[in-house]
């Protein structure tokens, strides 16, 4: 959290994307210290690889400074933008894809149901979404979870598993509707 | 199918990644036509993006920070004034000009890649410069040789000898003349001139002033040739000591003296 004012850490995603474009880097430095952590779990849950792990992070973050004159808060969140993009990076390079050939979703909208924008918040968030996986059979975690943070498909994740395709294709969405109430509720 | 999405979890399994084929070439050819269901698409990416919380904490290291943010200061600075005076673009989407990120990376690139170049290109035109010079010096030293060679081999070739005078510094000084060449050469040896002096070699023709035939410094001669007027008949040749760098017509006294025979 070096090098950051109060006003900077209270400030909202939106007025620090608004200092962006003006320039100004220590808005930048903000936003990383707010979601860096988030995106560096992320990024080494997906890669197991730390070097790997910190150089999309910080192309994300320097693309964010590039394109932040593009950013409309109206349309989305911020922090759902960088998770978005960050994963959809991690993959590509798990599994050897160029980025551009799958989805750079550039023009993504991501709306994320709460506000990501205080620590507090991210804590409480572990907990509920542990809870909401912790719900799931056995199974259908594993499936969820080959699935966000290795990229299979359903037919992958029926070659991984051995199970049939119609069966994975059914753990799947019950799982994705469990989640759905858990995370919402 | 391109109508709306059947099942509400479509999105979220299309948020997952998890769909292919025509299922998944449904919802893209759908959702950007349909405002309802691109926003439904919208929530359910957020909501997939919660998934990212049960990742176990890791955090980055000190460096990376350090490193962005040099990264965003060279850009900036690269970027300068106008960058900053960019106006926002809503037109684009969520985050259109994707090319802004490879423009400015680029330009840097393409600024250190061009400073490179020019500094090999400068030190491309010294190497040139000097190895012309020396091609030069070579050349000079080969037509010297060869003039020498001729004028050894030339049956009007005379020798002088010169003889050191009374009182003055030693030496043994041998000039090598060809009137009808209008050419001499000179070696041998004398002492070190003194200080803020220099030897000076001296055709004296048998009528007229002295033609200065060069300098000469102090210690072993390395033989050198020199070019005279054609058709000069010689009394003699000399060498005087004049102040440094040598005189149009000789002041000092003669040191060494040789007649022409």
């Amino acid at each position: 959290m070096s090098g950051q004012t109060g006003t900077e850490l209270r400030a909202s995603d939106a007025a620090l994307i608004q200092k962006i474009v003006q320039r100004d880097e220590s808005a930048l430095a903000a936003l990383y210290d707010r979601y860096a952590s988030l995106l560096s779990s992320l990024l080494n849950r997906i890669l197991r690889d730390t070097q790997a792990s910190e150089e999309i992070l910080q192309d994300v973050f320097f693309q964010l400074w590039m394109n932040a004159a593009q950013f409309d808060p109206a349309r989305g969140s911020l922090p759902g933008w960088l998770v978005v993009i960050a994963r959809n990076r991690a993959i590509s390079r798990l599994r050897r894809h160029n980025p551009s050939d799958g989805e750079e979703l550039l023009e993504t909208s991501v709306i994320v149901p709460v506000n990501l924008e205080n620590a507090i918040t991210q804590q409480q968030l572990l907990g509920r979404v542990k809870g909401a996986l912790e719900n799931l059979s056995t199974e259908q975690r594993a499936a969820i979870e080959l699935a966000y943070f290795e990229g299979l498909t359903h037919s992958e994740i029926a070659s991984r598993t051995g199970d049939p395709l119609g069966t994975v294709k059914t753990r799947i969405r019950t799982a994705v509707e469990s989640l759905k109430r858990n995370l919402l509720s | 199918m391109n109508g709306h999405p059947t099942r509400p979890e479509d999105f979220d399994l299309y948020a997952l990644g998890i769909l292919e084929g025509e299922e998944k070439a449904a919802i893209e050819s759908h959702v950007p036509t349909c405002a309802e269901c691109a926003k439904k698409l919208a929530e359910a990416r957020g909501r997939i993006t919660l998934l990212a919380f049960s990742a176990p904490r890791v955090e980055p290291s000190a460096a990376v920070r350090e490193r962005l943010m040099r990264q965003v200061h060279a850009a900036a600075q690269s970027a300068g004034v106008k960058h900053a005076r960019r106006e926002p673009q809503r037109a684009g989407g969520f985050f259109g000009r994707w090319w802004a990120a490879v423009l400015v990376p680029a330009c840097i690139l393409l600024f250190f890649v061009t400073t490179h170049l020019r500094k090999e290109n400068e030190r491309l035109s010294r190497e040139l410069g000097q190895q012309q010079a020396t091609l030069q010096r070579q050349q000079k030293q080969l037509d010297e040789a060869l003039h020498a060679q001729a004028l050894l081999e030339s049956k009007d070739t005379v020798s002088v000898a010169l003889a050191p005078q009374p009182g003055m510094p030693k030496g043994d000084v041998r000039v090598m003349y060809n009137s009808k060449m209008g050419m001499a050469m000179c070696d041998g040896w004398v002492e070190p001139a003194p200080a803020n002096k220099s030897y000076q070699l001296w055709l004296v023709p048998k009528e007229g002033k002295p033609i200065s035939a060069g300098l000469i410094d102090g210690g072993p001669i390395n033989p050198w040739t020199v070019k005279l007027p054609q058709g000069m008949a010689a009394k003699a040749f000399a060498v005087t000591l004049e102040p440094e760098g040598g005189m149009p017509q000789p002041t000092g006294p003669m040191v060494l003296v040789g007649p022409v025979t």
